[in-house]
C-alpha cells in the first residue's frame, strides 16, 4: 500500500507522554514563553511541539512501583506539592531477606534503599496530572498515535520525523473502511521518550552507532495493585525484599508499597538474564504472594489491576549516546534509571528538562545538528545524574555471578568511589545467558503450568484480563517474527521455546499443526512490556506499536 | 471567483449532501463576491437541474450523456474535466461522497491540480481562502491553503454545513444551461454491473435463546461442523471463544467474551472451553451454563450448572443422535 501521506511539520516532536517526554515538553514550553516574553527573536511558538502518545489516554501505559524522588519533579514544577497527584509520602522503609518460610529484616536499611523524603506514587496518575499542564501550554499532545516508523535524513546519520502509526489496517495488511496512513511528521528534533526498549530508539540502533560500551540489560517488572482490608497495611509503608522464591542465582527482588485507601502495591523486578530458558518470572511473582510475609497482607483483599513493563538496569555504562543529527533519546530509552536505588523517574524527568534546553539552545541558534546537540551530553555530565549514577556505574555488573557476589562488588563499589571489584566491567546481553536444553524437537507439555487458586495467585490469562488490555482485534501482528522456521525448528530444541515463559501476558504459545511445532501469537493480550524483544534468544521478535490507542490500561498503577 | 459546485445524484435521487456543499459554496460566493455555478451530471436527470434551479445559484449546469447514466470514475472525470476546460472556474467544490473520493483525486490529477479533501470549513481571510480540516482522529484542525493558479478542488465533510441552509433563488429560477460532452465507450474502462447489497449474514447472538460455543477443544476447523449441526438441532446459534474466531475458523461476530459480545440465553452449552474470565465475562449471565471439558480442573465448571468431564468428540455425536430422534 502506497497511500501518500499527509504530512505535517514541526520544531519537536516527542515520542511518548511519560515522565520524561513530558518533563522535556513542559520545560521547553516555559523556557518558550519566558524567552517570548522578553522579547527576544526568534519568536518560537509551543504549538510547534507535538507529542505522541500509543496509548488510549495520557497515562494508561505507564507502570512503575513505584518510590519516587521527588528531586527531578521539584526541579520542573517547585510547587508540585500543592497539587499532589500523588499517592502518599513514605513513612516507614525496610529491607527483607526471604526464605521458603521465614523474613529476616536487615538490621539497617541499606542506604541505597533508604526512602525518607521519596513519595509512593502511581506513575499513571502523574503522567496524567503533568500531562494536563503541558496540554494547557498549548503543546500539541496526541494520545492514540504511535511513532511506526523514524524518517531518516537521506544524507548522513540523524533523524527528520517520524511516521505514525497506519490505521484501519485488516490482519493481512489490507486496508478497511476506516483505513487512514499514518501521518509524516517531520520535526527540526525529534525526542525519542518511548520507555525501555523503545521501537524507534531500536531503529535508530540499527542504522547509528549509538550503543554505549555495555549493551543496554534489562529486568522485567510484575506488578499487582490490590486492596486489602482496612488496618493492613499504613499508607507509606515500604518494604522490598530479595531471596525467595528467586535462586540466589537470579538478580531480583519484590516491593510492597502501601498506598492511601488501603491500597496495596506489590511486584517483583526480575533480571531478563537467567540461565534456565524454562523459567517462568510471572510464576515466581505469582509464588511469592504464597509467602506468609506476603500474604498475611494481602489475605482477604482482591486483585484490582495488573501490569507488566521491563525496567533499563545497565547504568553508566549501558547508556547509548544520547544525541544524533536532530534527534535526542530520553529517559528509559536512554536508561537513565538508577538500579541500586531501583528509582528512575526522578531521572527521567531530569533527562527531559536538560533536553529541552539544549533543544531551546538548538532552536534559537538554528543549528540541529549532533555537534549542537551533543549540548545534551554535556548537560547531563555536569548534573546530579552523573553524580548519582557514577558511583553506581558497575553496580548491576556485579551481580552477573550472582547475588552474593553482587553484594560483595556492592560493598567494595560503596568504599572505591563506584570501581567494585573491576571498572568498567563489562556485561552482554540478557539473553546470552541462557542454557541451552537440546532436547527432541518435541514441545514442552504446557498442562502442568502454574494455574494459581484464583484468590491469592492466578494464571497469566486472568491477569492480563486485570490489566485491562485491549487492541483492534483485526489488525497486522504487531509482534512480527523475522523468522518463524527458527522457533519451530531450532529454538524448540535448543530452548525450548522460551517465549511461552517470559511473557507476562500469555502472547506466544507453541501449537502442533499436522503434527509439527507452529508458533502461535496471542498478540491481543501484549501489554506492551517489551520482554519479548529483548529475552528472545535468537532476537528475531521485533515488537512494533500497534494500531494506536490498544494496549493496557494503567489507571492508577 | 467563478465556483463550480458539482452535486451528486443515482437513479435521479439527490445525494443530500450536496444541498450541504452549495449551502457551503454560497457562503463561499458571498464571502468572496463570487459567481456560482452548479452541476447536474448524469443522465436523465433534467428534473433535478430544475429542482437545484429553484436555489440561490448564477445558473445550472446539466450534464448529461448515455454513458454517464450508471456511475463510472473514467466517464465521470472526462465529463468534468471538459466542463470544467470550458466554463474555467476558480474553486470546484464537492460534497466528500464516497463517489466523490472515488473519481475527484483522479479528476483533479487529470488537470494537474491540487485537491483539499473532507473540510469541516473555511475562512475567508485578506483576499485568501483558507480550509480547515481535520486531523489526528479530529484532535487538531489544520488550515490549509492552495498555492497557484485554480481550479482549486475542496471537499466538504458530510454534516459540515446544514442543507436546509442552503438558500433558495431570490427571483425565481437560476437558468438551466445544458453543456454538451463527448465521451466514448472505449474510454471508459470499469464495466458497472447491475447494484447490489451485500447480503450479510447478520447474527445478533445476543438475541439467541440457545448458544453452542466451541472453544480450543475443538481443535481442527474441520470439526465445527458437528457443533454447528448440534446448534441447528437445538434452534440455537453457533458461537465460539477467542482462539477460534482469531484462527479465522469463524467469524468475529462470533465471538463471545471481553473482546466479543457479551450474550445471556436460557441455554448455553459450552464445548471445550476452559473459562478464561476473558470468555466467562461475556456468558456468565446465561441461564444455564452446561460444560464439557476434559480437563476436570478446568475454571468453566466452576461457573457452570451441570458440567460433563469428558471428550467433545463423544458427547457431541451422542447428543446429536439424541436430538435427531426427537
Amino acid at each position: 500500500m502506497t497511500a501518500e501521506r499527509e504530512q505535517l511539520e514541526a520544531d519537536v516532536l516527542i515520542v511518548g507522554a511519560g515522565p520524561a517526554g513530558l518533563a522535556c515538553a513542559l520545560h521547553l514550553s516555559n523556557l518558550i514563553h519566558k524567552h517570548n516574553e522578553s522579547g527576544a527573536k526568534p519568536e518560537l511558538s509551543t504549538e510547534n511541539i507535538y507529542v505522541l502518545e500509543k496509548a488510549r489516554e495520557l497515562g494508561a501505559h505507564q507502570l512503575s512501583g513505584a518510590v519516587m524522588d521527588p528531586r527531578g519533579l521539584r526541579e520542573l514544577v517547585p510547587d508540585f506539592e500543592k497539587a499532589p497527584p500523588f499517592d502518599t509520602p513514605v513513612g516507614d522503609d525496610a529491607a527483607y531477606f526471604l526464605t521458603e518460610k521465614k523474613s529476616l529484616k536487615f538490621p539497617i536499611t541499606p542506604p541505597p534503599l533508604e526512602n525518607h523524603g521519596n513519595y509512593v506514587v502511581s506513575v499513571s496518575k502523574l503522567t496524567k496530572w503533568l500531562g494536563g499542564l503541558v496540554e494547557k501550554t498549548g503543546v500539541n499532545l496526541f494520545t492514540q498515535f504511535a511513532g511506526a516508523q523514524l524518517i531518516f535524513n537521506p544524507e548522513g546519520e540523524g533523524i527528520a520525523g517520524v511516521i505514525t502509526d497506519d490505521k484501519g489496517l485488516d490482519k493481512n495488511g489490507k486496508p478497511k473502511d476506516n483505513y487512514t496512513p499514518g501521518y509524516e511528521l517531520r520535526a527540526k528534533v525529534t525526542v525519542l521518550a518511548e520507555g525501555p526498549r523503545g521501537s524507534l530508539t531500536k531503529q535508530l540502533g540499527a542504522r547509528c552507532k549509538i550503543q554505549g560500551l555495555n549493551p543496554q540489560v534489562y529486568s522485567l517488572g510484575i506488578k499487582e495493585l490490590w486492596e486489602v482490608p482496612a488496618g493492613r497495611i499504613a499508607p507509606g509503608w515500604v518494604a522490598h525484599t530479595l531471596g525467595w522464591p528467586l535462586p540466589s542465582s537470579t538478580y531480583g527482588g519484590g516491593w510492597i508499597y502501601g498506598l492511601r485507601d488501603n491500597r496495596v502495591s506489590l511486584g517483583m523486578a526480575i533480571g531478563l538474564e537467567y540461565q534456565d530458558p524454562l523459567f517462568d518470572p510471572h510464576e515466581a511473582f505469582q509464588r511469592y504472594k504464597t509467602h506468609p510475609f506476603v500474604g498475611r497482607i494481602l489475605e482477604g483483599g482482591k486483585l484490582v489491576r495488573y501490569g507488566a513493563k521491563t525496567i533499563p538496569m545497565g547504568g553508566w555504562y549501558s547508556m547509548p549516546r544520547p544525541y544524533v543529527d536532530g534527534g535526542l533519546i530520553i529517559g528509559d530509552s536512554a536508561g537513565f534509571l538508577n538500579s541500586q536505588r531501583l528509582k528512575g523517574i526522578h531521572m527521567g524527568i531530569k533527562s527531559g528538562m536538560l533536553a529541552a534546553e539544549t533543544i531551546f539552545d538548538a532552536l534559537r541558534s538554528d543549528d540541529i545538528s549532533a555537534h549542537a546537540l551533543a549540548a545534551f551530553s554535556e548537560k547531563v555530565e555536569q548534573s546530579w545524574i552523573k553524580k548519582e549514577l557514577w558511583p553506581v556505574r558497575n553496580f548491576h555488573q556485579g551481580f552477573h555471578n550472582g547475588l552474593w557476589a553482587g553484594l560483595a562488588n556492592t560493598a567494595v563499589q560503596m568504599i572505591s568511589g563506584g570501581r567494585g571489584f573491576s571498572d568498567p566491567a563489562r556485561t552482554r546481553a540478557g539473553y546470552e545467558d541462557y542454557r541451552k536444553l537440546n532436547r527432541e524437537r518435541e514441545l514442552v507439555d504446557q498442562s502442568t503450568r502454574f494455574k494459581g487458586d484464583g484468590v491469592l495467585t492466578f494464571d497469566r490469562l486472568t491477569d492480563v484480563y486485570h490489566s485491562g488490555t485491549r487492541h483492534e482485534e483485526d489488525q497486522p501482528c504487531h509482534l512480527v517474527v523475522l523468522e518463524p522456521s527458527i522457533c519451530a525448528d531450532r529454538c524448540v530444541r535448543e530452548y525450548g521455546n522460551p517465549c511461552q515463559y517470559f511473557c507476562p501476558a500469555a502472547v506466544y504459545e507453541m501449537v502442533r499443526e499436522k503434527d509439527a511445532p507452529k508458533l502461535k501469537i496471542n498478540a491481543s493480550n501484549c501489554v506492551h512490556c517489551k520482554t519479548c524483544d529483548i529475552a528472545d534468544p535468537y532476537q528475531i521478535i521485533d515488537w512494533v506499536p500497534p494500531e494506536g490507542g490498544g494496549g493496557p490500561n494503567y489507571e492508577g498503577m | 471567483m467563478k465556483i463550480l459546485l458539482i452535486t451528486e445524484q443515482r437513479d435521479a435521487k439527490w445525494n443530500k449532501t450536496s444541498f450541504e456543499t452549495l449551502a457551503a459554496a454560497q457562503q463561499i460566493a458571498k464571502d468572496t463576491g463570487g459567481a456560482l455555478s452548479g452541476i447536474v451530471i448524469g443522465n436523465g436527470v433534467a428534473a433535478l437541474a430544475d429542482d437545484l434551479a429553484g436555489k440561490d445559484l448564477a445558473e445550472v449546469l446539466l450534464v448529461e450523456h448515455d454513458l454517464l447514466g450508471a456511475y463510472t470514475p473514467d466517464g465521470f472525470s472526462l465529463a468534468l474535466a471538459q466542463v470544467i476546460q470550458q466554463t474555467k472556474p476558480d474553486l470546484v467544490l464537492l460534497p466528500h461522497t464516497y463517489q466523490v473520493r472515488d473519481f475527484a483525486p483522479k479528476l483533479a490529477a487529470s488537470l494537474g491540480k491540487g485537491m483539499i479533501g473532507d473540510c469541516t470549513g473555511y475562512r475567508y481571510e485578506n483576499g485568501r481562502l483558507v480550509f480547515v480540516r481535520q486531523m489526528f482522529q479530529g484532535k487538531t484542525a489544520a488550515d490549509v491553503t492552495f498555492q497557484g493558479v485554480g481550479p482549486w478542488f475542496a471537499t466538504f465533510q458530510a454534516g459540515a454545513f446544514r442543507g436546509d441552509h442552503a438558500a433558495a433563488h431570490p427571483s425565481g429560477k437560476a437558468p438551466v444551461k445544458r453543456i454538451g460532452v463527448e465521451l466514448s465507450a472505449d474510454k471508459i474502462r470499469t464495466k458497472p454491473l447491475e447494484m447490489f447489497r451485500e447480503a450479510k449474514q447478520a447474527v445478533d447472538l445476543t438475541q439467541a435463546p440457545i448458544i453452542v460455543a466451541v472453544g480450543r477443544g475443538i481443535k481442527a476447523p474441520e470439526n465445527i461442523a458437528q457443533a454447528e449441526k448440534l446448534a441447528k438441532l437445538l434452534g440455537g446459534e453457533l458461537a465460539a471463544s477467542r482462539p477460534i474466531c482469531d484462527e479465522g475458523w469463524l467469524p468475529m461476530e462470533r465471538q463471545i467474551g471481553s473482546s466479543g459480545q457479551t450474550v445471556a440465553p436460557k441455554l448455553y452449552l459450552a464445548l471445550g472451553i476452559s473459562g478464561a474470565i476473558q470468555h466467562v465475562v461475556g456468558m456468565k449471565g446465561s441461564r444455564t451454563i452446561v460444560a464439557v471439558n476434559k480437563d476436570q480442573n478446568a475454571p468453566i465448571f466452576e461457573i457452570a450448572d451441570y458440567g460433563i468431564v469428558g471428550d467433545i468428540f463423544e458427547i457431541m455425536p451422542a447428543l446429536t443422535e439424541v436430538l435427531e430422534k426427537l
